[in-house]
């Protein structure tokens, strides 16, 4: 890990900057200078998928729950983050396999198509980098997949979003265009991506909350949710949630640098 | 007194500019074709794939663009500094800067900031280019 964080940055260490956090770390003060963000946003994600992580036996998160004032209480790791805004670090394995619709009908498992998919990659450094607090990657991927897809957000019934931290999922939903810059607190206040939620978010827990399997988590959930595989926390009648046909999901990688959309169906 | 945080590690690209960090000036590349100029240093040019390279001299006034305050010391050395900053600024040429803020409680640092440049002189071959609140 200390190699990793010393060979890899550059002459980064030089002046103590360490990681993907502090990173991440950096695009999301940015934000919080040019539109209404910080930790009272981010509160609503990390306890919101905490809640989930609660319905999930699996996840490293299950019997610990968090409130916003165990949120507020948790130690800064590099600030404006503290120690619930980064995901989880953990041993594991995921795997999805993707073969036509043709055989996949033969299988035990319902189908599950891709509707649309797109990839948009910034690609510049964030020591560069002028678009850490949006428009990211996100936006024109997701244009991209959304157009392939023939459907707009308001035809989405859940989402499973690459979380790396609190803030790569505000900025993801919010360059999807769920809602305008700054508008993220009110959108998200109210359980809006909780268990009940009318747009249930990141459902096994996350990364912040499950575990961390890199783009795997997102994708495996989505999956197995429109497959109908996901126990207490299946979407539907057992969260008092809409039976979803629909899910967009997520990956992105580096710091905002480069960004994945795809959107599954429920044949 | 041992310096024990990291040092920097010249390579072909990097060498001008901690040279210049010496003789306390920050070195910016600027492209011998277009114009543009560029940091950190790279054999060509990301705008016209130029390798005609000259350098300029920063005047070393700039503004916080990002900033981070760390409160965990990944490398020991960092231990006897924690809460400190890092930051990105945006100096006035253009080129941002990953740096250090020094001489300003992280409470009060903004975005958009003014600052200036500060040198430390960390050993014999090195010196770095910190920042401070312009007063």
């Amino acid at each position: 890990m200390s190699r990793m964080l010393m060979d890899r940055g550059g002459d980064t260490p030089v002046f103590g900057h360490f990681g993907a956090a502090a990173g991440y770390a950096m695009a999301a003060r940015r934000a919080m200078h040019e539109f209404h963000t910080g930790p009272e946003t981010w509160k609503h994600i990390a306890v919101g998928q905490r809640k989930w992580a609660q319905l999930n036996p699996r996840a490293v998160m299950h019997d610990k729950p968090m409130t916003h004032e165990d949120y507020y209480n948790a130690k800064w790791l590099v600030e404006p983050f503290r120690l619930p805004d980064n995901c989880l670090v953990n041993d594991g394995g995921r795997a999805c396999i993707i073969t036509s619709a043709e055989r996949a009908r033969d299988l035990k498992h319902s189908l599950v198509t891709i509707m649309g998919m797109g990839q948009h990659n910034p690609s510049t450094d964030f020591q560069q980098a002028t678009y850490l607090s949006g428009p990211t990657g996100a936006r024109q991927a997701s244009k991209t997949a959304f157009r392939m897809a023939g459907i707009t957000v308001q035809d989405v019934d859940a989402c499973e979003i690459y979380d790396c931290f609190t803030y790569t999922v505000e900025i993801t939903l919010q360059d999807y265009g769920f809602f305008r810059p700054g508008e993220g607190e009110e959108w998200l206040s109210g359980g809006t991506i909780e268990p009940e939620g009318k747009m249930p978010v990141n459902t096994s827990g996350g990364q912040l909350s499950e575990a961390y399997h890199m783009g795997l988590t997102p994708l495996t959930e989505g999956v197995m949710q429109l497959m109908g595989r996901c126990g207490d926390r299946q979407l539907g009648p057992a969260t008092n949630t809409k039976e979803p046909e629909i899910i967009v999901c997520s990956d992105n990688g580096a710091i905002l640098q480069c960004h994945s959309c795809y959107i599954l169906r429920r044949e | 007194m041992t310096y024990n945080k990291p040092l920097p590690k010249i390579n072909a690209d990097t060498k001008e500019f901690w040279k210049g960090c010496k003789e306390h000036l920050i070195k910016i590349q600027k492209c011998g074709n277009c114009g543009y100029l560029r940091h950190p240093p790279s054999f060509l040019c990301p705008q016209c794939h130029s390798q005609k390279t000259d350098w300029i001299s920063s005047t070393g006034k700039g503004s916080v663009y990002t900033f981070t305050v760390n409160h965990v010391a990944f490398h020991p050395a960092f231990q006897e500094d924690v809460p400190y900053v890092v930051a990105v600024v945006e100096l006035e040429e253009g080129p941002h800067l990953l740096t250090n803020i020094v001489g300003c409680d992280p409470g009060k640092l903004r975005c958009d900031m003014p600052v200036e440049v500060v040198w430390d002189d960390i050993t014999d071959e090195f010196s770095l280019p910190k920042f401070r609140p312009v007063v």
